[in-house]
């Protein structure tokens, strides 16, 4: 590719980008805007003349909520994993008699109702004595992502040509070798997905964690969010200005991840 | 002291999955030792320390301001006098009613619970909650409007610290400039709303959005208009509707109305962007952060005289059969929640009109914002009184035919020979 | 190889016990309640007489009953739709090398990192009727056609995004849209890269053009990807709750209700908790039917994907 042609592709995925995260760029725009001026006709396109009360508002004590939802969010990646990519090596490399039932009850578990999952996990949690804790919000946040999660690396793991793990097999290597040394390097990509989406998946998540938890100082962003929320009816810059700061370090944190993802690309075309 | 809890220690069967034998409360429940093996089967008896009666716990939804820090210094105080400590939480509203069936299927209720009045017979139809007056909690001086508000079958379940209600408020500004007298019927609110409609700003705001929030905010209209929740069909409920539907069509509210919710309303009178608003007492603090000039005066009536049929706002306290010695400590705390002085601090702060008429005469002479609401508080109807238990089903039904209507897919008589279908037949 | 098998088997037990701790109980507890007159009150006294098929009865019999699931089918397959195809595009388009590709890829995913409750409100403020970013900039491209033309497409008026039954319903979907396109592209994108490169290479050597590459190499191989990304799409879309409920509650009058919101509206509001969770199960049941139609598709990928 020439260098104007891709830069001339720079220029298209900018806009594609502009396009699509339109609605983040209102939500910064309303959050350097005084609450009032959300309604006026003709929209103020341009935050001028803006104010910066809301990031005033907004920045005492959001600290604590993201490193809340940080250390759930790593924590329902690390579960996630441990969890999911064993299973999906077993269902994509063996066929072992109830292998499919289980694909099946992957599928169907994940269609029960959020609420009803929460009340269910409610009673597990306070059986188990662990409300108000990260465990509870990890275990929980983690049945959001690990039928996603052994879905997905199922299904790119079922492309690895058997050729591949066979010749290791017939060598004598064990099950557990061929995982680490054969199958995960291959499905790097798929694992760094979804541990991606379990990482996004554990910051969304709002219901389980005001459901298992009553301690304030334990609370994730998103509750924090809803709580400022419900505190600021009026003051809508405040709210997005959360808004904004609450998505700011994860922004980052996806930046660099992508960063790690693309050299992990690169590495594994090498490889070919 | 070995409570009740100990009894579910004894049975360390497992039973089958739901459905669940019925067990008289507080009968055993199945032990949960299995649940490291994977084997839960069914709601497990926590581990409280219910014995321990000098901690107490209590569940609001006051998380706006300053309702909130209100809730919190009165607890607390209330909880000094009483010897002992609460522990309170405090949630989004809409998680109040999840986080209470959650607690009293652990059997876990939080010893005082502030709920929203309508909501209370649901609570109070399990047998989870304490009689009050049998507790001996003093209803002198309430406002016997108040009392029926917190009243499920006959018996006093929940007591509101403070009441609200609704009103209609306008820009002082723009009326003038109109030159248009705040309304006093609904012939006159309909033409002032129409005058006052030019450019961006309409001249009526409301919530109608599908919910409770909305019914409520038709309710006064439809009761000062002589319609019964049991009979949402009446031609005096269908004129009621009609005059909604009327103020749309005439541009005087925006369809968008069955989007707001009282916040948005009040978002939108702020804004400049509607000239009057139906809203309830709770703004007044709200409003005086806000750059508005604004006057508040009792809601139009169908005709000059009738007698204004506001609906019974507000959250009652109410306490959970948690063993004597808890409910005794939180009755405690409860008569001291409700006492004069608590009650007045509670009315100013936030304003709410004292459940107490001798103390809302004196607020309202204070403080003239607050007349009208406390002029409505006799007259105000407690919306389950008629339904009890089935007032939810019907609420949310009326919503639908006010939606169906503004929206412009219904006559007002049709949507509401729709609605009438939820009305269990007495 | 008994011996072999068994050893698989010891890498899917962590799953199978967690599906039995964290799944089974709800997935019971949802069943068991569909069967029974559940209220508020059943949470505390337990007592939940049973009634049979009586709350599927009464679910059946609502009239509003066809109308979400009208809208559940409509909602859904409209979001999958779109999310799909824009979803693939991107994917494919982003399979291009040039600079920033990784940062802007990466930025795409960061509508995943706000609340809905936030990202909701912002739509709802971008199609408010009145001011509304969405309709200011349509009044004004109308108000310029008009001008040039004489003709007015929107007659001036705004469109009633949010606040009309007709539009209500559209105007959700097209936030759902919104919200998931990240993820399908995601998930694609990582199909993408596993497809060899020198299987590209070798098909432009016979002289395929990208049109054809796309055909006969890409679609194929990255089939077990997509049955997975419209699988869980599927389910993941069905189970939308707080994109509707944020901007509409699933109003006006029903208009944008899905069976998902619905059911919790018949739990939560009317406090029927029986009919609330027959309306979960009834669900339940329609992802059960696709999840059918996924495995015997996934039977015949498997087998092509292996060899």
């Amino acid at each position: 590719m020439t260098k104007a042609r891709s830069a001339r592709t720079t220029v298209a995925a900018l806009l594609i980008v502009g396009v699509l995260l339109f609605p983040l760029y209102w939500m910064v725009n309303a959050s350097l805007q005084p609450s009032t001026a959300l309604l006026e006709t003709p929209p103020r396109w341009v935050p001028l003349g803006g104010t910066l009360d809301g990031y005033q508002d907004a920045l005492s004590g959001q600290g604590g909520a993201l490193l809340n939802s940080t250390v759930v969010a790593v924590g329902t990646v690390l579960l996630t994993l441990a969890v999911a990519v064993p299973a999906a090596y077993a269902l994509s490399r063996f066929s072992l008699p109830g292998g499919r039932t289980m694909l099946f009850a992957l599928l169907l578990v994940q269609m029960i109702p959020g609420i009803v999952m929460a009340n269910s996990l409610y009673a597990v949690m306070n059986t188990a004595g662990i409300l108000n804790t990260y465990a509870a919000m990890i275990l929980a946040d983690s049945t959001l992502a690990v039928p996603f999660a052994v879905l997905i690396l199922r299904a790119f793991m079922v492309t690895i040509p058997r050729a591949l793990t066979e010749a290791a097999e017939v060598d004598g290597a064990s099950p557990l070798r061929v995982l680490v040394s054969i199958v995960l390097p291959v499905s790097r990509n798929a694992v760094i997905t979804s541990g991606l989406f379990a990482f996004l998946f554990a910051w969304a998540d709002f219901l389980f964690a005001v459901t298992l938890n009553k301690d304030d100082a334990m609370q994730p962003v998103t509750v924090a969010i809803y709580r400022f929320i419900g505190a600021h009816t009026a003051d809508w810059n405040g709210v997005m200005a959360t808004g904004v700061i609450a998505s700011v370090p994860a922004a980052v944190l996806l930046v660099v991840a992508q960063r790690y993802v693309a050299a992990g690309v690169t590495g594994g075309a090498l490889k070919d | 002291m070995p409570s009740k809890r100990f009894d579910s220690l004894e049975a360390h069967v497992t039973r089958p999955l739901t459905p669940r034998p019925v067990p008289a409360r507080p009968a055993a429940r199945p032990a949960c030792a299995l649940l490291a093996a994977g084997l839960l089967a069914t709601a497990c008896s926590p581990s409280s320390d219910e014995g321990d009666a000098s901690v107490l716990t209590s569940l609001d939804y006051n998380i706006a301001e300053p309702q909130n820090s209100a809730t919190g210094q009165m607890l607390k105080a209330c909880a000094e006098q009483a010897g002992v400590t609460v522990e309170r939480e405090e949630l989004p509203r809409e998680q109040l009613m999840p986080r209470l069936l959650q607690g009293a299927s652990q059997q876990d209720l939080p010893d005082l619970m502030l709920i929203d009045n309508p909501d209370l017979p649901q609570v109070a139809a399990s047998g989870a909650l304490v009689p009050l007056e049998e507790a001996g909690v003093s209803t002198d001086g309430f406002y016997p409007s108040v009392l029926e508000a917190g009243t499920h079958d006959d018996t006093l379940y929940g007591i509101a610290t403070g009441v609200n209600g609704l009103a209609l408020f306008y820009d002082t500004a723009k009326l003038e400039d109109a030159g248009v007298e705040p309304p006093e019927t609904w012939d006159d609110l309909r033409s002032a709303a129409e005058e006052l409609t030019s450019g961006d700003t309409n001249g009526l705001a409301f919530s109608a959005i599908g919910h409770e929030e909305g019914t409520w905010t038709f309710e006064p209209f439809f009761w000062s208009n002589g319609a019964e929740l049991t009979q949402v069909d009446s031609p005096e409920a269908v004129e009621a509707l009609q005059l909604w539907s009327d103020l749309v069509e005439d541009g005087s509210v925006s369809q968008s109305a069955v989007n707001w919710t009282q916040a948005d309303v009040k978002d939108q009178f702020v804004g400049g962007r509607a000239a009057m608003m139906v809203n309830g007492s709770w703004q007044l603090p709200v409003l005086a952060e806000e750059d508005v000039e604004y006057g508040v005066v009792p809601l139009p009536v169908p005709e000059a005289g009738t007698e204004p049929a506001p609906p019974m706002g507000g959250e009652v306290w109410a306490v959970a059969r948690n063993g004597e010695e808890r409910e005794a400590k939180a009755v405690e705390v409860l008569q001291c929640l409700v006492e004069d002085g608590n009650m007045t601090e509670w009315a100013e702060l936030n304003a709410y009109v004292p459940g107490k008429e001798e103390l809302a005469r004196q607020l309202a002479e204070d403080d003239p914002g607050m007349a009208p609401f406390v002029e409505s508080v006799p007259s105000a109807r407690s919306r389950t009184a008629e339904l009890g238990a089935d007032y939810p089903e019907v609420s949310s039904a009326l919503a639908d035919a006010i939606q169906s209507v503004l929206a412009g897919d219904a006559e007002p008589e049709e949507a509401l020979s729709q609605a009438q279908e939820s009305v269990p037949a007495s | 190889m008994p011996s072999h098998r068994l050893r698989g088997a010891l890498f899917l037990a962590p799953l199978a016990l967690y599906i039995a701790v964290f799944f089974g109980y709800p997935l019971a507890t949802n069943v068991g309640m569909s069967f029974r007159e559940y209220t508020a009150a059943s949470f505390y006294t337990g007592e939940a007489p049973f009634t049979g098929l009586e709350n599927y009865a009464r679910l059946l019999g609502d009239p509003l009953f066809a109308k979400t699931l009208a809208n559940t089918v409509l909602f859904t397959a409209g979001s999958l739709v779109f999310q799909f195809g824009i979803g693939l595009a991107l994917a494919v388009f982003f399979q291009r090398r040039f600079p920033l590709n990784g940062v802007l890829r990466s930025l795409l995913l960061v509508p995943w990192l706000l609340p809905l409750v936030v990202s909701g409100t912002v739509w709802r403020w971008i199609y408010d009727q009145e001011y509304g970013v969405l309709n200011q900039t349509l009044l004004g491209l109308g108000g310029a056609v008009e001008r040039l033309t004489g003709w007015a497409p929107l007659g001036g008026e705004g469109i009633a995004w949010l606040s009309s039954t007709d539009m209500a319903l559209a105007s959700v979907t097209i936030a759902n849209v919104w919200v998931g396109i990240p993820f399908n592209m995601v998930i694609l994108y990582g199909g993408l890269q596993n497809i060899p490169r020198h299987l590209y290479e070798a098909a432009a050597l016979d002289g395929a053009g990208p049109w054809q590459r796309f055909r006969h190499v890409t679609w194929p191989l990255l089939r077990p990807v997509t049955a997975v990304v419209l699988m869980l799409g599927l389910v993941y879309t069905l189970k939308v709750f707080d994109v509707i409920m944020v901007l509409t509650n699933g109003g006006p009058a029903n208009a944008s209700h899905t069976l998902t919101t619905w059911s919790y509206q018949i739990s939560f509001t009317d406090l029927d908790f029986g009919t609330g969770a027959a309306a979960g199960n009834v669900l339940i049941l329609i992802a059960l039917a696709f999840a059918l139609v996924y495995l015997r598709s996934g039977r015949t990928a498997d087998e092509g994907g292996a060899r």
